[in-house]
């Protein structure tokens, strides 16, 4: 046997015993001091405050939360956006699935093609929607008022009241697809045996649907909703770039709030705070995906 | 075996230990490092630095970031105290978090070292200011690089043709707005605004508001430093902005810069409040449709005479700099005069009156006279370390009176009563 292999498969004394540790030990260096010593310290700075005399351990970052005007609207938006855009991305990626997991003509050019926003990086996205949506000179406006449409006070993300529907409307358009992609696989992976027996037992449509089909993709939906609801949450890079959170707070949302509290205001022990409040809410919404996963 | 391996594994971690600790200690006497703004104010350095090199030898990296980058990469440097920038380029709106910090050099001792006993006469004395801390009285702190402040941008011709007085007061501002908007059509025959501003939330909506704020008589803290937003001037101030609002293109409330300035090169709008980085594009066929056509003065006057803002853009020694004498060498000469008239020839304002008065330099830039008026009637933004959120604060309000949600009284009473809690929580 070649001693290589004898040395790997049977240590022979305890310094052999040992060098695998030896071997794994930088990696694990390197990923405790990235990993969980940033997060020890992003949990000491959401504890203390500076005061006159010096640093002190206080709640007062959580306590400021509750008195924060802006902290309050930006998670509602949040949570407004999570909300309307997972309904949106799920009835119409499904509606989608469901079609084109059918035999009809040029289905895989469909499936290429409705991949394609996905693949797009959200800075990306948001550059493009936002020449689009630009009320001057995009070419939304351009086409509408090409059909005669009045589109002086249709201003889209300069819109206060169309603003945050706008970043919603482009968050589905990017993220349909994913929906639409991981409910097909769902779809396909279902046996056809049911539904012959759903066929025999004289089931309608919307029957076999309604007790076929929906129960068994049900870990597939619980999948990429538990997902989408994780990423719309933390949410940055196109609201970012399309609005800033403008005009007039109407699409602040909370990631937006906690990088101008670290990165603006150098609040850092504040936006780690803040962090730890998402943090918490989006672990609550995971669990309860999970369980009813299980069930 | 075993032990050769061990061995290959401490030698390539000691190679890395060196590589790492070379990274961090630096302090020889031929290399400094600038961190500076990206665009026409960062390639005038860059310039300067290539120069320098050539005439003295000392190699200079001028390390350029994106506006919204560059204020935390610098306060990032300096709370670690990393000394990895020798000099700093910075808005003035920064310099007060940066020096009340205790993080940057004071300069009057290196000055005293080449033989001086203060910044140069011929620097604007408001630019000068600004590199005060406290404010004009305190010690020097940074020198002034780029003169920037306000200019108003509007269409002489149309005013002429119109018969309407030039735009010296706001109210004549809003008279005009409202005439022109009435009569003329723009140069595709759509619709022509009266004015254009930016009032997006932040930064824009502040910038934009704040000529009219002073010029109401406001301001915006006492002499105590109690926030006064909230005053019958100020509450004044905004109904006026919401009402010159009405001759402005819609979605003004997310405006910035580019938009502002899309519009008047368009000729889809007859005035505005704009930067000076901006005339040149109105002379360029290629952007503009309105050669000849702008004329750049002075900010209007209301109760008060009107005062622009103040943007110059400053560089600082950090106190973690190792080469601080070489780097206040090559700070004396970027902003000494010859240096500082090849910046103004790429682009960028100077800080010196004897350039702003250069005949050459009037040539290339018609607007020099009315920049310097400007510049010297100038104000600065309010000289507080927390000025980053009390703007970003200030303008998500008076975004939301320009969308009409709340009214300018309102948005006013809660934006005070924010600014109060800012500077509370500062006073912990």
């Amino acid at each position: 046997m070649p001693r290589s292999r004898r040395f790997f498969s049977a240590p022979a004394n305890r310094r052999e015993l040992l060098l695998p540790y030896l071997l794994v030990a930088p990696a694990l260096a390197v990923l405790l001091a990235l990993s969980l010593y940033p997060l020890i310290y992003s949990v000491t700075i959401s504890l203390q405050q500076e005061t006159a005399s010096g640093v002190v351990w206080t709640l007062g970052h959580f306590k400021r939360l509750a008195t924060d005007n802006f902290f309050r609207t930006a998670m509602v938006h949040t949570f407004i956006y999570a909300a309307v855009a997972l309904a949106f991305e799920f009835l119409f990626g499904l509606i989608l699935a469901l079609l084109l997991n059918q035999q009809i003509r040029g289905r895989s050019l469909f499936r290429a093609g409705l991949l394609v926003p996905m693949m797009l990086p959200p800075v990306v996205v948001g550059i493009v929607w936002r020449l689009l949506l630009n009320p001057d000179f995009g070419a939304i406006n351009g086409t509408l008022k090409w059909l005669g449409v009045n589109t002086e006070h249709l201003t889209w993300t300069a819109s206060p009241r169309l603003a945050l529907l706008s970043v919603i409307a482009v968050d589905v358009w990017q993220w349909t697809p994913f929906v639409f992609l991981v409910l097909l696989a769902g779809l396909q992976a279902i046996p056809q045996e049911p539904y012959e027996a759903a066929l025999i037992d004289g089931s309608s449509r919307w029957q076999t649907f309604r007790h076929v089909t929906l129960p068994l993709l049900k870990p597939a939906i619980l999948i990429v909703l538990l997902l989408r609801t994780m990423d719309l949450l933390r949410v940055f890079d196109q609201i970012f770039i399309l609005t800033e959170g403008g005009p007039a707070f109407a699409t602040e949302m909370i990631s937006l709030y906690i990088y101008r509290a670290a990165f603006r205001f150098f609040d850092f022990g504040y936006a780690a705070a803040m962090s730890f409040v998402l943090l918490a809410l989006t672990n609550i919404i995971s669990v309860i995906y999970i369980k009813l996963l299980k069930e | 075996m075993i032990r050769t391996t061990t061995l290959i594994f401490a030698a390539l971690f000691l190679v890395l230990l060196v590589a790492a600790s070379s990274c961090t200690k630096r302090g020889s006497n031929t290399r400094l490092t600038i961190a500076a703004i990206e665009g026409v104010e960062g390639e005038a350095l860059k310039q300067a630095a290539v120069d320098y090199e050539k005439f003295t030898g000392v190699h200079i990296d001028v390390v350029q970031f994106p506006y919204a980058n560059l204020f935390d990469k610098e306060l990032l440097d300096l709370n670690s105290r990393t000394g990895a920038y020798d000099l700093l380029m910075m808005d003035d709106p920064w310099f007060p978090r940066f020096a009340e910090s205790a993080f940057l050099t004071n300069l009057m001792p290196l000055l005293q070292k080449h033989g001086k006993d203060g910044p140069d006469p011929d620097f604007v004395a408001k630019s000068v200011a600004v590199c005060r801390h406290p404010y004009q009285t305190g010690s020097l702190y940074a020198l002034p690089y780029v003169g920037n402040s306000q200019l108003f941008f509007y269409r002489k011709v149309l005013f002429a043709k119109y018969n309407l007085k030039p735009p010296a007061t706001w109210d004549d501002v809003l008279a005009a707005s409202k005439a022109i908007q009435e009569k003329e059509k723009a140069p595709d025959g759509g619709k022509m605004y009266g004015y254009v501003m930016r009032a997006a939330q932040g930064n824009a909506a502040v910038a934009d508001f704040m000529p009219i704020f002073w010029a109401f008589g406001a301001e915006m803290f006492d002499a105590q430093g109690k926030p006064t937003v909230n005053s019958p001037e100020g509450i004044a101030a905004l109904q006026f902005m919401v009402d010159l609002g009405k001759y402005t293109p819609p979605g003004y409330v997310s405006f910035n810069a580019s938009e502002v300035s899309a519009h008047l090169l368009q000729g889809t709008a007859a005035m505005s409040i704009n930067w000076p980085a901006w005339i040149s594009a109105f002379g360029d066929p290629a952007k503009s449709k309105v050669i000849g056509k702008i004329e750049f003065t002075t900010l209007p006057s209301g109760r008060k005479p009107g005062q622009a803002e103040i943007g110059n853009w400053l560089i600082a020694i950090p106190r973690s700099s190792q080469n601080a004498d070489l780097a206040i060498s090559f700070l004396l000469w970027a902003t000494n005069s010859e240096q500082m008239k090849r910046s103004a020839q790429r682009g960028n304002p100077p800080t010196r009156k004897s350039l702003f008065q250069d005949p050459e330099l009037v040539k290339q830039f018609p607007a020099y006279p009315a920049q310097l008026r400007s510049l010297e009637t100038s104000r600065p933004r309010p000289r507080t370390s927390h000025w980053n959120e009390i703007e970003n604060t200030f303008g998500i309000f008076l975004s939301k009176a320009n969308s009409g949600e709340l009214s300018p009284a309102d948005a006013m009473n809660q934006a005070n009563a924010e600014i109060e809690k800012i500077l509370q929580r500062a006073g912990q």
